[in-house]
């Protein structure tokens, strides 16, 4: 007469919950789901050119429309320091004219520092603006667009305005 | 179909999801750190915050009033060095539009 070893504790437990974890690894990503989609929408455009919108600047004679891509503190890029991302919509009636946006943290010293170049459709665009050590929340953003001709035309935005959470975060850094 | 095949296959399915919550790719902005090597010279690296060196992208110091002081490349190991210009001067990593990084005189100590 054989005896059968009776499970050792670990596959006793494995055994008698299995499944009940294969249904959570199953139901796990589902409550993600609403989150993909959301994110889904925002990436593509269906919910605004970003999280905040700043609205309509002036730039010569062209206009776009500025946001902030995500309403949070600059992102550490290691090195390199901390980055901002914005996104930008060019007018309907310059997207011929406008060859390049740019933006940056005060103002450029010429051609060659204009700060971060936009890169997308010109309906919807972004870039990851540079946020250097000296920067205060009193500060100022130089947007510079260049046209297909070579003309050159900038606006300001304060950073207050461009992104509060920004001037935040600056203003606790100073502090 | 077993408990344990449906296991792991419940598994799968899980890893196979977490791409779609991942965050969304980000740039590797440029950077250029320049400090003081001794009393006269300044040695600046350059590179990309995924790491990527700059051997040879050009390096240029200029004046305030925008005449060039000095024009040169980094070199194999993305460092160059230089002596420090008299006067109000900055000292810009040019690696094409949008890829500059500027450092100002009074920020290398």
């Amino acid at each position: 007469m054989t005896t059968l070893a009776s499970p050792s504790r670990g596959t006793s437990l494995w055994q008698r919950w299995r499944f009940h974890l294969s249904a959570l690894v199953m139901i796990v990503p589902i409550a993600f789901t609403p989150a993909f989609f959301h994110e889904n929408a925002f990436f593509d455009g269906r919910k605004g050119l970003g999280e905040r919108e700043i609205g309509e600047i002036a730039v010569g004679p062209w206009s776009v429309r500025l946001a902030e891509f995500k309403v949070v503190e600059p992102d550490a890029e290691g090195r390199a320091g901390y980055a901002k991302e914005f996104a930008l919509a060019l007018c309907p009636a310059c997207v011929d004219q406008v060859k390049a946006a740019y933006l940056r943290v005060g103002k450029p010293r010429n051609i060659r520092t204009m700060g971060a170049l936009f890169s997308g459709t010109p309906y919807r665009q972004t870039a990851e603006m540079r946020i250097p050590d000296r920067t205060t929340a009193d500060d100022v953003l130089w947007l510079t667009l260049e046209g297909w001709d070579g003309a050159l035309h900038q606006a300001t935005i304060p950073i207050r305005t461009a992104s509060p959470v920004t001037a935040a975060w600056l203003a606790r850094r100073r502090s | 179909m077993n408990a344990r095949s449906r296991c792991v296959a419940a598994l799968l399915v899980a890893l196979g999801a977490v791409p779609l919550f991942a965050g969304s790719a980000s740039a590797h902005p440029p950077f250029c750190i320049c400090k003081m090597a001794d009393a006269t010279t300044v040695r600046c690296e350059g590179g990309f915050a995924d790491g990527t060196g700059v051997p040879g992208v050009r390096l240029d110091v200029i004046r305030y009033d925008e005449t060039v002081a000095l024009e040169t490349k980094f070199g194999a190991d993305s460092t160059v060095s230089f002596k420090r210009p008299q006067g109000e001067f900055y000292v810009l990593f040019d690696a094409g539009p949008g890829q500059s990084f500027d450092v100002d005189y009074k920020d290398i100590q």
